[in-house]
């Protein structure tokens, strides 16, 4: 037999174990190949002049190659040690490791570039459905059409003949360093044995580096880091505490609570605990890391998806802190036009008039820091635009009270408000002592009355008294708010394809304007985000997988052993479920704390609401990553079938 | 009392067209307390009767019985049950857990019944101490001998008191010496503790420390010796002799 006869045999008759590598590898190259395409589209052109988006999206693909080749190393690891008897026996029948080397090297070569012709086909269907989606999001009606980039085709066949190259690299250098012995046996020696006095230090040194960076995240903000030279040392500071102390958590701490909970059971262990305890601590030492690299990965992809979510989410909300209204206008004249428009196209619509005037207002007394060098304002004499309690439903006021509604998120951030207190509002020549009630989050009047400061509500009475006492020299350019509701939801666009064809006298807004600016402007940057967090899972998920069915195959042998000894499949099947939750839970929970505290480090420049889009995207990043876990336990409940 | 008894019981393998009948209508009784040894060559259906008779593989047709109950209609669930129960294995290969210290593996069978951590305890020190493996109780697997992984087999199968032990070549794997060591336990956990056991083996050494040796051939029954009152050597060349024209391969002694 020829060494090519017996590379096409052992091709074929290995296709049971290539069947993982072949799905990476397929899933990687479309990944990649899709990404690429939509780099080079001519549609896109437009789009990256506009947000910088060239440079996002060139960051993004080295990120990917960085990523993907990561996974395609640990498939080929996995891979190549599911065949390391087969090698041992080609050696021991005297090949040498050269011929070997070869061999695996061709029979790798058909598999790896057939697997990427597929992948290249697949992602080219695949991009454009991104790019469907693309224009989705960043809210561009055109029609996805795709041609076919030769550019993307070249550098996609580039990338991978460069990773191709360095696993076979790595292969050469696994054949390299074994010898027949070691091939054939399997060393198995459990990695937990004693605690020592070090690791318990490193365990619970590991929990502070992870509490000392939540802290440091949690002060972020707060003022205490000055320059921009602080704010980056503090951030590389929280980083890398976190990640080490992931680490040190998973090899000290885990190990040690895992140890102590063993020996308290004096040997006497149930089926669940063999199967997922002692299972866990056979391995921890070198799954330490992997478990590590799948946190921080997690928490990476979780933080970032959120981040751009929140953005995007608030794309609504802060268009409608904008305008207030589904339309605004500062000028009688104007809304007239635009209202007669409305019926004649029969669309109804509700107006809301509100008087707005600007008053100087003595906030030092509810401001909980007063820090107001940063802001450049003079908090003794701010002005805020004041409405009266008539013009909003919902609210009566006695006259010595007042409320405030309507406060933009990060400058609350800078400026926080007291519960309660006492403000003073300084007319011209008059000032008014007056209970503050709170703070309200809704807002009443548009963006051009606030800049993003409260608006003060008080009684009519006291509003008259202010009105008669007005400074001209802060007021803005009107002094009434008149904000159209369109009553019937669907026909907003309508109405704002309308207005984008008038021409107004004064300062307008439409909400659905500014919904589709922002969109447009933070489309592309979520689409990347979105793309690379959506990698991120994928990968990790699959590389959990694959090292789930490894140690499955490997422990098969002992579900013979316990199913002989009368245990029941079901008796297996829920320790193995402990295992899961285990390996799956522990890096998804800290995942999620960490991303948690850096989205909540530094949300607020990024949109007006935290929890429910971040919520949202937990949520969702949850289900994803839970699908691994159940495959994982379905090819465990496959591996204790077939065990007897 | 009749502890096990399989009569005409049938084992083939493979489909329609392509059938190897490998068990052909066997009879086997067994007497509580009894140490019983399966002799046969190779290919004759010794293992695939250890394991038809402990319920690891059904068999085609016929009746088992063990204590009273038929083994055969049992379903995959009761049959677990009933291995956990009365039950108790000792295999060529060592078949210990890796992941698990010599006495974490010992006392597994007893988690399933829900025997109290005292009386565990109790009773893994005094057969740990008759099998010499109580020294030896933290240390895994692969940090012990053969001879003590085998031993360590042994108790775990004795542990919860099991109305039969099956032993499938136990001493396979093992050096003289450490083979007749552990033979020379069972035999004294036998008598002791009146357990029952059956070994399937080739070894007629091995064989010497039953009290009865069933030798089978073809799928059937062909003769039976029973040391009755003879000493082990004499016993020993009872076997050898049979062995001889049952057609096995002879032993030069």
């Amino acid at each position: 037999m020829s060494i090519n006869q017996l590379i096409f045999r052992s091709l074929r008759k290995n296709l049971k174990n290539y069947y993982l590598y072949v799905f990476a590898l397929i899933f990687a190259v479309a990944l990649y190949f899709s990404f690429v395409t939509l780099q080079y589209d001519p549609a896109l052109n437009e789009m990256k002049g506009t947000v910088k988006g060239a440079a996002a999206i060139r960051a993004a693909s080295v990120l990917l190659i960085a990523i993907v080749g990561v996974f395609l190393f640990y498939a080929n690891a996995i891979f190549i040690k599911r065949r390391s008897k087969e090698i041992g026996l080609f050696q021991l029948i005297g090949m040498t490791k050269g011929k070997i080397f070869r061999m695996l090297t061709a029979e790798n070569f058909i598999l790896y570039y057939s697997s990427l012709i597929i992948g290249i086909f697949i992602g080219f269907a695949g991009s454009k459905l991104l790019l469907m989606i693309l224009f989705k999001v960043t809210n561009i009606e055109a029609i996805a059409t795709l041609s076919f980039s030769e550019k993307a085709l070249v550098q996609t066949l580039v990338v991978f003949s460069v990773i191709y190259l360095f696993i076979m690299l790595m292969n050469r250098w696994f054949i390299q360093k074994q010898t027949i012995l070691s091939l054939f046996r399997v060393t198995s020696t459990t990695e937990v044995k004693k605690v020592s006095v070090l690791e318990m230090l490193i365990g619970i040194f590991g929990l502070v580096l992870i509490l000392t960076g939540y802290y440091v995240s949690s002060k972020l903000f707060d003022g205490d880091f000055a320059t921009i030279n602080e704010l980056f040392l503090a951030m590389a500071f929280i980083l890398g505490s976190v990640i080490i102390g992931t680490y040190f958590f998973f090899k000290g701490t885990v190990s040690f609570l895992f140890y102590l909970l063993r020996k308290r059971k004096g040997g006497y262990l149930n089926i669940g605990e063999v199967l997922s305890l002692s299972s866990l601590m056979f391995r921890m030492k070198s799954n330490a890391l992997l478990l590590t690299i799948i946190t921080t990965v997690s928490a990476l992809a979780i933080g970032l998806l959120s981040l751009s979510y929140i953005s995007y989410y608030s794309a609504g909300q802060t268009a409608r802190n904008t305008v207030a209204a589904d339309f605004s206008f500062m000028n009688q004249e104007d809304a007239k036009r635009f209202t007669e428009a409305l019926k004649e196209k029969g669309i109804p619509y509700k107006e809301k008039v509100i008087d707005v005037i600007q008053v100087k207002a003595d906030l030092t007394s509810i401001l909980e820091n007063v820090d107001s060098s940063i802001l450049n304002v003079d908090l003794a004499a701010m002005p805020v635009p004041v409405i009266r309690d008539s013009d909003v439903e919902t609210i009566d006021l006695p006259p010595d009270q007042t409320l405030f509604t309507g406060y933009q998120d990060y400058l609350a951030q800078f400026m926080p408000f007291k519960k309660s207190g006492q403000i003073q509002l300084k007319g011209k020549h008059e000032g008014i002592k007056l209970r503050y009630l709170g703070l309200e989050k809704t807002y009443y009047i548009s963006y051009r009355f606030t800049y993003g400061f409260p608006t003060v509500i008080v009684d009519e009475t006291i509003f008259e008294r202010l009105k008669k006492d007005i400074d001209p020299k802060i007021q803005k350019e009107s002094t009434v708010y008149i904000g159209i509701h369109i009553s019937d939801e669907e026909k907003v666009e309508k109405a704002d394809d309308m207005f984008q064809t008038m021409n107004f006298h004064a300062p307008a807004d439409s909400r659905l304007a500014i919904i589709s600016n922002q969109k447009y402007q933070f489309g592309l940057i979520m689409f990347i985000v979105a793309f690379l967090g959506l990698t991120f899972l994928i990968t990790s998920g699959c590389i959990l997988y694959f090292k789930q069915m490894d140690e499955g195959q490997d422990e098969q042998p002992n579900y013979t052993i316990l199913r002989k000894l009368g245990f029941t499949q079901g008796d297996l099947l829920s320790g193995i479920q402990g295992k899961q939750l285990f390996n799956f839970g522990i890096p998804l929970i800290l995942g999620l704390s960490h991303s948690y505290f850096a989205v909540r480090s530094g949300w607020f420049f990024f949109g007006t609401e935290l929890w429910m889009p971040m919520l949202t995207v937990m949520l969702v990043y949850t289900a994803l990553y839970s699908i691994f876990g159940i495959l994982s336990v379905l090819y465990y409940k496959k591996m204790i079938k077939e065990a007897l | 009392m009749i502890i096990l008894e399989a009569s005409n019981i049938y084992k083939s393998y493979g489909n329609k067209f392509n059938k190897q009948e490998v068990l052909k209508g066997l009879d086997i009784r067994v007497e509580k307390g009894e140490f019983l040894s399966i002799m046969g060559p190779s290919g004759s259906g010794k293992t695939t009767l250890l394991n038809v008779l402990s319920s690891i593989d059904r068999v085609s047709q016929g009746m088992i019985k063990i204590e009273g109950k038929d083994i055969v209609g049992m379903k995959e669930k009761q049959l677990a049950e009933f291995r956990k129960n009365h039950l108790g294995f000792i295999f060529q290969e060592y078949n210990l857990l890796d992941t698990l210290t010599v006495k974490e593996n010992v006392l597994l069978p007893l988690s399933i019944t829900k025997t109290p951590k005292k009386e565990a305890e109790q009773k893994f020190a005094e057969l740990a101490t008759e099998l010499g493996i109580y020294e030896i109780k933290d240390k895994y697997p692969n940090e012990i001998s053969g001879g003590q992984k085998q031993r360590t087999s042994a108790a775990r199968a004795f542990i919860h008191e099991p109305s039969i032990i099956f032993a499938d070549e136990p001493t396979g794997a093992l050096d003289s010496k450490s083979a007749s060591d552990l033979l020379n336990k069972l035999q004294h956990l036998n008598r002791k503790r009146k357990a029952t056991i059956v070994m399937v083996t080739h070894d007629p050494v091995a064989a010497s420390f039953s009290s009865r040796v069933i030798f089978i051939k073809d799928g059937q029954v062909y003769t039976q010796l029973n040391k009755g009152n003879e000493t082990r050597q004499a016993f020993f060349h009872d076997i050898m002799k049979t062995q001889g024209v049952l057609g096995g391969v002879q032993h030069e002694h």
